[in-house]
């Protein structure tokens, strides 16, 4: 049947967990391709077996006319399906940024195919870029306290996450969860011991690298 | 605690409070409130931008010179509170705006208005991820189709307007609240018998209502969202 593999596409994007990924289905965006080409050739042999016939295109409408009207709307909306099927990866891929940050983890790579990856590289790029211009503007952002565009940020630790909600409390009580290690300064110049599942009341911004590394949990309520 | 700080404290407790009333952070407010709440992108706002970039130096200025200063940590800790709010307003200011080109990318960049909206620096975010975007969906799968559907923005060269290309909805509902009496408002949705009868608002009343009805009225200020 005509459009079924398409939207075998969609049903499959759609059928995955919202802002998840699944793999990238190269086999069947091959398939759907291919069915594309055929319903074009079909699509060209009727218009051509018309012309032959001395029937003009627009007027006549004969069962070649539909025939080949049906040949035109499956590959539309087989079309449709396949953009439907990259447009929202690529929505998906494009929002790991801002949520992972700008490395891509390996069980993340595996699932894209070579142009999705591309296209998260050059985004990054492209954000960055951005980034680094507004910084210019606004020198503010980049103060010690507060950084949330730090450059170059290999560190897997996420630049956006930690305000993603508005701060309520300049300090927050948060529960040590690995091994952060001794000597680390906060910034009243004060140190403490960070033992294992230890708690604290710490300001947030110096407990939100931690926070954001994995290293620390925020206590709430 | 207080009382000792309080009289050195007073001069600069004063042009702080002047300084925090100039209202520029609450401009900021409820531009960012607005932007968060609209389904398109609005005017960015770059005077108002600029004006709480140099607040917020004022700010850290405050902060710094305070903290160094040695008083009491209370009041240190309640400025850097208040800087904290500020920066996180424009920080997601901005992000939501970045975050609406990206996903309306292709929409933004043909229509002249809309790109109007942008910053200098938006504009070029725009241009490259429209390049990136188009470059991925083209080598992935556009190239391999028959000639006449590799369209990025059109189903098939058939098609006479670019009919593939995702756009805001327009007509979703939004809150909000105006600040003035506001009459003759037409509403865009409903039954057809009822969208000649035009529509009040009373200052500060809540109402639920499709954003397309009063795009123009939150355009120009008259209208706040929520």
């Amino acid at each position: 049947m005509y459009g079924s593999k398409a939207s075998q596409l969609v049903k499959e994007f759609a059928s995955g967990e919202k802002g998840q990924l699944t793999t990238y289905n190269n086999d069947l965006i091959r398939e759907v391709v291919a069915e594309c080409t055929q319903h074009h050739l079909d699509f060209q042999s009727l218009i051509r077996k018309m012309q032959e016939e001395g029937l003009d295109i627009q007027t006549a409408k004969n069962a070649d006319h539909y025939g080949a009207l049906i040949h035109h709307l499956a590959v539309v909306r087989n079309k449709r399906c396949l953009m439907a099927y990259m447009y929202n990866r690529a929505e998906i891929i494009r929002n790991l940024l801002w949520k992972i940050g700008h490395m891509l983890p390996q069980e993340i790579k595996v699932k894209l195919c070579s142009t999705e990856e591309e296209h998260f590289k050059n985004h990054s790029k492209a954000l960055k870029n951005y980034m680094l211009k507004v910084e210019v503007d606004l020198t503010v952002v980049t103060s010690p306290s507060s950084s949330p565009i730090s450059f170059p940020s290999p560190s897997p630790a996420s630049t956006h996450a930690p305000d993603m909600v508005p701060p309520k409390d300049p300090y927050i009580k948060v529960r040590v969860i690995d091994d952060i290690g001794e000597g680390i300064l906060l910034s009243d110049d004060k140190s403490a011991n960070f033992a294992l599942h230890s708690m604290h009341l710490l300001k947030r911004t110096d407990a939100e690298q931690f926070i954001a590394q994995g290293k620390m949990e925020e206590l709430k309520g | 605690m207080a009382s000792s700080s309080a009289a050195e404290g007073v001069s600069m407790d004063d042009d702080y409070e002047t300084l925090i009333a100039t209202t520029d952070v609450e401009l900021l407010k409820r531009a960012w409130r607005n932007e968060k709440a609209a389904p398109e992108i609005l005017r960015y706002e770059s005077k108002l931008v600029s004006r709480v970039n140099k607040v917020i130096q004022l700010m850290e200025e405050i902060v710094e010179e305070k903290s160094s200063g040695g008083t009491d940590p209370l009041s240190v800790s309640l400025y850097q509170m208040d800087l904290d709010r500020t920066l996180f307003l424009l920080r997601s200011y901005l992000r939501i705006r970045i975050q609406k080109i990206e996903k309306y990318v292709f929409h933004i960049q043909k229509t002249e208005e809309l790109r109007n909206r942008l910053s200098k620096y938006e504009k070029d975010f725009a241009k490259m991820c429209e390049n990136d975007l188009e470059q991925h969906l083209d080598e992935s799968v556009l190239s391999k189709l028959p000639k006449d559907y590799k369209s990025v923005l059109r189903q098939s060269s058939m098609s006479e307007e670019d009919d593939m290309v995702p756009e805001p909805q327009l007509d979703a509902f939004v809150l909000c609240r105006s600040k003035e009496y506001l009459t003759g408002i037409q509403l865009e949705d409903g039954p057809v018998d009822d969208r000649s009868k035009l529509f009040e608002m009373e200052p500060g009343v809540l109402h639920f209502i499709c954003y397309k009805s009063i795009k123009a009225l939150v355009e120009s200020g008259k209208i706040d969202l929520l």
